[in-house]
Formats: C-alpha cells, sequence, structure tokens
C-alpha cells in the first residue's frame, strides 16, 4: 500500500513543487528584461556525468559573467532519472526554461505542445548545416537546435589485436567480413577477449542497416517503415555467432554495467557513437582506441548519419523567452563553449562554435573520423515518433533476451511487433 | 423569601459556568483541531486525493501531457494479456512466497539466540539490527551488487569449495536467490518484535516443562511457538505486506531494468516502468489499485484464518 502511495504522493509532490516553483518564477514580471541589481533567473537542466557537470558549470559562469542581466541556475541528474523529472513536471506545467534534450523524445514533448519553437526568437541559425536542422524539426517547427554532432563507428583496440595477432580492420568491410573479425578475435585470444557485444541489439545499427538497404525506419504517418521479415533478417544475422567467442555472453554484459564490455576490456571491439572515445579511454586506461566506418554489404552507401548528440530546447511556457534564447544561443554558437566542451557534446555542430574550437588529441580523432566518413553522410534523421524511448527500450530489451537464450528470434520479432504497435495506437 | 434567591443564584450561577466549560472545551477542541491540521492537510492533499484521482486515471489513457481519456475497464482487462505484467506477478509471488518465511524464521532464530543471557547481548542485537536499518537504501544494493558479481566475494568463496556459479547479477536463475538472501538478511526488524515476544513467555513455563522432561524441541514447539503465535502473526502480516512492495533493490540491481531476462521485474519496478518509462499513468495506476485490493485479500485471508492457529493469553477456547 506504501507504494502506491509513494507513487501517487511522488507525483502530487512533483506538481506542487513545480507549481509552487513557476508561481515564484511568474512574480518575476513575466518577459521583462532583468536588471544587473534584479537579473532575471532561467533554470537550465542537463543529463550528464561529473565531467559534463563541470564543463557545464564553467558554460554557466562564463554566460552569467557576460550577461549580468541574466541568472543562469543549472541542474543536473543522470540519464536514467532524467526523463521521469521531465514528465513530472511536464504534467505540473512546469518545464525548466532551457533544456538539453534528446532526439527520441524530441516529438513526444514538441507535439503534445511542451516545446518553445525556436524558429523566430532570435537564435542565430546560420551556423548550421541545412541537412542538420530536420532534426530539431516536428511539423516544420523548429524545436531543438543540435549542440553537437556524432556519427556511428566501431571502436577497436589496437593494442589487443597486436597481442592477439589479428589485423586492424580498414573499415571497408562487409557484415560477413566484420563477423569473420569477431570471430578471429574471439578464437585467436584463446578466451582472453571476446569480439564484441551482439552489435545486433543496438537500435540506431539496426537503422543504419536499414539505410544501406533504403528501407526507412519510421513512415511520415508516424508508423514503421519497415516489415517483420526486416527484423528478423537483423537479428538472425547473429545467430550462428551467438554463444561463440565472438560475442560476450548477456551474463557478463549485464555484470559489467554501468560499464561497457569494451571499456571493461571484454572485448576488443564495439559498435557505439563516436563521441564515446573519451569515456572509453578512461573506463578501460587503454593508450589508444581507433575507429573505423560500420561494415555494409553495399560499398557506396553506408547508411551513416549525423545525429545531433544531443538538442538545446526551450520549455514552451517559459516567462523568459528572451533570456532563453541568448542562453541557448550562447551554449550552440559561441567559441569559448566549444572550448570548455570540445567533443564531449559530439563535435560542435554549429559552425562558429565548431571553427571556433582547436581539437587536439582525442578531440582531433572524434572530429577527424566524422570527415573520413563525410562523403558517405545522408541527411540526420527526422524526430522518431512519438513513443519512440519505449521502442528503444524494448528492442534493447528483447535483444537481451535473445541473447539469454529465452526466446527465439521469430517470438523476438513477434514481441516486438506487439509492442511497437501498442506504443503506435497509443499515441496516433 | 430566604429560598427565593437560592434557585435564582443557581439559575443564575449554572449556565455561566456551562458556558465556561463549553468554552473551555471548544477551545481545547480548537487547539487540538490545529494540532492535528497539518497531518490532516497532508492526508487529504497528499494520500486521500491523490488516491482518489489515481482511481479515476485507473480508468482512463493518461499519458502525464493530455487530458485524460475514460476506457472503462480497458487497463485492467489489458493487464491480463500483457506477458509483462504476468512475469511480474509471478516474480513478485516467488519472491513473497520463499523470501517472506526465509526472513522470519531467520529473524526467530537469531532472537532466540541472542534472548538468553551471554556477554556482548547489547551489541549483537545493535549489531544484527543495523542492516534493516540502511537495508533500503541505495547504497546496500550496490554493495549487494558488487558482492555477487562476477569475481566478487561470494562467487569466490563459492569457487573455493568447487561451487564456482560465477556471477549472480547477470544469471537469470540466481537473480531471485539473491535478491531473497537480500531480504533474509535484513531480518532486524521483525527479530526485535520477536525479541520482545520472547521476554513475555514466563520462564516458570519452561521450568515446569523441564521437570516434565520435555527437550528444548519439545519446548520450542508446545511453549515458545503457541505463545509467541500473536508476534509470529504481526510480523508474518507485515513482511509480506512489506515483500509485496519491494522497489529499491530491485531498481539498483537491475539499473531499474527487470532485468536480466525479466528476473527482477518485480511488480512495483513494472509499474514504475509503465508510469515514468512509458508515460502510461492510466495503466500503472490500475496496476496500483490491483496491488492494493491483492494485499487487501491477502491480510483478510490472513485474519480469518488466524483463529486457528494464533493464540492470545487468556483467550480460552
Amino acid at each position: 500500500m506504501i507504494s502506491r502511495r509513494n507513487f501517487i504522493t511522488s507525483i502530487a509532490t512533483g506538481v506542487a513543487a513545480t507549481a509552487l516553483l513557476t508561481a515564484c518564477g511568474g512574480s518575476d514580471g513575466g518577459g521583462s528584461a532583468g536588471t544587473v541589481e534584479k537579473p532575471t533567473v532561467i533554470n537550465y537542466t542537463w543529463w550528464g556525468n561529473d565531467d559534463r557537470a563541470e564543463r557545464t558549470n564553467k558554460a554557466i559562469a562564463l554566460f552569467n559573467e557576460q550577461n549580468p542581466t541574466i541568472k543562469v541556475v543549472g541542474t543536473f541528474t543522470d540519464w536514467a532519472g532524467y526523463w521521469q523529472k521531465r514528465a513530472t513536471e511536464a504534467a505540473g506545467g512546469g518545464l525548466p526554461d532551457v533544456m538539453q534534450w534528446d532526439l527520441s523524445y524530441l516529438r513526444d514533448y514538441a507535439q503534445r505542445n511542451q516545446l518553445l519553437d525556436l524558429g523566430d526568437i532570435g537564435i542565430d541559425i546560420s551556423g548550421f548545416d541545412k541537412t542538420l536542422l530536420p532534426s530539431g524539426q516536428v511539423n516544420d517547427k523548429l524545436y531543438g537546435l543540435p549542440a553537437g554532432t556524432n556519427a556511428f563507428a566501431v571502436y577497436y583496440d589496437p593494442a589487443k589485436l597486436k597481442e592477439i595477432g589479428v589485423a586492424e580492420p580498414t573499415g571497408k568491410w562487409t557484415y560477413a567480413q566484420y563477423q569473420q573479425f569477431l570471430t578471429d578475435a574471439g578464437t585467436k585470444s584463446g578466451g582472453k577477449y571476446y569480439g564484441s557485444t551482439d552489435f545486433s541489439g543496438i537500435w540506431w545499427l539496426f537503422n543504419i542497416y536499414l539505410r544501406q538497404n533504403n528501407i526507412p525506419a519510421f513512415t511520415a504517418d508516424g508508423k514503421l517503415g519497415f516489415t517483420k521479415a526486416d527484423l528478423n533478417a537483423w537479428w538472425s544475422m547473429n545467430s550462428d555467432l551467438r554463444g561463440t567467442p565472438a560475442i560476450i555472453p548477456a551474463a557478463d554484459v549485464t555484470q559489467l554495467l554501468p560499464k561497457s564490455p569494451f571499456g571493461s576490456n571484454k572485448t576488443v571491439s564495439e559498435p557505439t557513437w563516436d563521441n564515446f572515445m573519451g569515456g572509453y579511454l578512461a573506463d578501460s586506461g587503454a593508450k589508444e582506441l581507433n575507429m573505423v566506418a560500420v561494415p555494409s554489404d553495399d560499398p557506396d552507401n553506408l547508411g551513416l548519419f549525423l545525429k545531433p548528440a544531443m538538442l538545446m530546447v526551450a520549455s514552451a511556457k517559459t516567462k523568459n523567452k528572451d533570456a532563453a534564447a541568448k542562453f541557448i544561443d550562447f551554449m550552440i554558437n559561441s567559441p569559448e563553449v566549444g572550448e570548455i566542451f570540445k567533443t564531449t557534446r559530439g563535435v560542435p555542430a554549429s559552425k562558429t562554435q565548431r571553427e571556433g574550437t582547436t581539437f587536439d588529441g582525442v578531440d582531433a580523432q572524434v572530429v577527424a573520423y566524422e570527415e573520413s566518413i563525410a562523403k558517405y553522410l545522408t541527411d540526420a534523421p527526422e524526430p522518431p515518433i512519438v513513443g519512440f524511448g519505449t521502442l528503444e527500450s524494448e528492442f534493447l530489451r528483447i535483444q537481451e533476451e535473445l541473447n539469454y537464450g529465452k526466446v527465439t528470434v521469430d517470438e523476438a520479432v513477434d514481441q516486438w511487433f506487439t509492442s511497437a504497435e501498442d506504443v503506435i495506437s497509443q499515441n496516433s | 423569601m430566604t429560598q427565593t434567591p437560592a434557585p435564582t443564584r443557581r439559575a443564575k450561577s449554572g449556565p455561566p459556568l456551562r458556558d465556561e466549560k463549553l468554552k473551555q472545551r471548544r477551545a481545547e477542541a480548537r487547539t487540538g483541531y490545529a494540532f492535528l491540521l497539518p497531518w490532516l492537510l497532508g492526508f487529504i492533499l497528499l494520500t486521500a486525493g491523490p488516491m482518489i484521482s489515481s482511481l479515476y486515471l485507473s480508468f482512463t489513457n493518461y499519458n502525464l501531457f493530455e487530458a485524460p481519456k475514460w476506457i472503462g475497464f480497458e487497463n485492467y482487462t489489458k493487464l491480463f494479456q500483457d506477458d509483462r505484467f504476468i512475469q511480474s506477478v509471478k516474480v513478485t509471488l516467488t519472491y513473497v512466497v520463499f523470501g517472506t518465511p526465509a526472513k522470519l524464521i531467520a529473524a526467530l532464530a537469531i532472537a532466540m539466540l541472542l534472548n538468553s543471557k551471554r556477554r556482548g547481548r547489547g551489541f549483537y542485537r545493535s549489531a544484527f539490527y543495523v542492516p534493516s536499518l540502511i537495508g533500503a537504501s541505495v547504497s546496500v544494493a550496490i554493495v549487494w551488487k558488487a558482492m555477487f558479481g562476477d569475481a566478487g566475494p561470494v562467487d569466490q568463496i563459492l569457487s573455493f569449495f568447487g561451487i564456482g556459479i560465477g556471477g549472480w547479477v547477470g544469471n537469470p536463475s540466481m537473480t531471485m536467490p539473491m535478491m531473497i538472501l537480500l531480504t533474509v538478511w535484513q531480518f532486524g526488524a521483525p527479530m526485535i518484535i520477536f525479541l520482545a515476544g520472547l521476554k513475555q513467555v514466563p520462564a516458570e513455563m519452561y521450568e515446569a516443562a523441564e521437570m516434565d522432561g520435555a527437550g528444548s524441541v519439545r519446548k520450542f514447539l508446545s511453549i515458545t511457538l503457541p505463545l509467541l503465535s500473536p508476534v509470529i502473526f504481526f510480523n508474518l502480516l507485515m513482511e509480506t505486506i512489506h515483500a509485496f512492495q519491494i522497489f529499491a533493490s530491485a531498481f539498483i540491481i537491475s539499473n531499474g531494468s527487470g532485468g536480466p531476462a525479466g528476473s527482477t521485474m518485480f511488480y512495483t519496478l513494472y509499474l514504475y516502468l509503465r508510469g515514468f518509462g512509458d508515460f502510461r499513468m492510466g495503466y500503472a495506476s490500475a496496476m496500483a489499485w490491483l496491488l492494493l485490493i491483492v494485499i487487501g485479500i491477502i491480510t483478510l485471508i490472513f485474519f480469518k484464518t488466524s483463529n486457528n492457529w494464533v493464540h492470545y493469553s487468556g483467550d480460552e477456547k
């Protein structure tokens, strides 16, 4: 009984607290400009680790110094708690003025009128590549601006490959060659390392695979663009590899959380976003890690794209549009902010910021990778359908059951489609 | 002449006296209500109100952003077609059925050990109680996860005895034993209550039984258990209700996913994921009310059957 009460109380307190906070915010006097004595206060929230917190606080301090009439108050949580907080705030009508955002949730909130149209509130968007802006647009309105971009890559550890006598990949490879590489790495190391995690559990890699085959992930009217057969083909691809040294067992992956198997030195490679480099180096203690492009059976179509690593958005109900716009502009365009974050938010998305930032070491590697794949890049994906967050976590969960041998590929595909159809019917 | 003033005086002085008392009583009542107010407000705003709205929401489709849509009993009927819901019920029932008795047995055993007079009793009592104080905290679940992880102390000790199972955390068939061990380890609260109960058992009864030649097993079965039955009943009821509500430790150990392979998908965790992960507040509310009803029914069954085995002193039947 207490759980129910706690559950409800938490909603109620959340609502009450946000109501209280907005009430306080409101007494400030709407959108009127602040003064040095009484600056306009805006709230900014983000997810991330201590490193990002430190960098963000530096950026905020710099902004406050340059704009004495505005005071930015920052708070942050980890990813898991972030969206629950936003959901309760949205229910109470009191989202923070400015927020760091993810593509997965952009449509959910934009379509439900929770986010501010950033199109005409004085933010300079001239520095953005035209192919990148659609990923912040929902129904032709600009709700999110990318702070940085990331692209998908396959990481590998050159030292480990040398140790076990496997040649480094070149990034020009088919899926069969990629699987052979994983098998080689797993068998030649004699049990010391596995090849990789089961890459078929990663939604975004599946999305890339669909693009390689010219299949859209979602249709314009918010339905699935692919069939059960497509997903079946994808999940079947690794059927022979599961349980071999090519792929690390699901039990080990679970055990190592929150670190990844690659970061824990259990595998020689891992496919993921290119801005994870710093985290991998810190986790694994490796001196050097390299990135190559993802495999593709069509050498001219790698299906790769630049995705906003994170977006900046504002609350539709913010009382201080001008201050919020100024802060977003500062965060995405200022070269000084670029110097603070380097590539930890992805490679800076706006040209002004990117060109004003010096990259060296790991950051230079990330930038170099994105340059190396530039000719293969296609348009950034539009914000996925409403409820995409659920679909993505279901993808991972069901694929995990597959790896544990709890379900067959056919059952897994059926399960995911049942869940996806439920989500889509719920939100249409 | 002299008699008349008396009644008038009485009549005159009577009402003021009653007024005085009434005033005083009212003042007392006001003070009482004033003191009660914070709780009353809290109850209405934070418990009764949300409960009623949750009941309403359980009949709606509500995603936190848009106004709730009335859908009748759809949430409730959908529950029984939901594989993950069925899974969460199974996981939770396994935990309740095995975890609660194991915890109570451990609590009673340690309470009996600590009831005897030996040196350092106070220390041991505190030491055994501490885990249940910090039991629900996040840190313990994290420590527990590390202990049962790959190459963790538990795995190493077991390997030393030749029973290497590897890490428990990633093994779907070992997570439930691990969760049960975690709850058993937090036996402090029922132990304290058992200790208090054991103190009430008159020593003469044991002495009398000893004179009749009863062994320790006999004494335990014929004296300790029956006399302790009200305390056992209380603990059983509280711990069962408690077990149904397991959340924090499951959340931490599975990183909020209910994994591996759904083996720690407890009822409340699934409820939470539906509500805050998928924005299905109506569905989550229906789950919450179903849990309330089930716990209510189980409590009722406990009370009804308790007549057969719970003996209160002075209760001659």
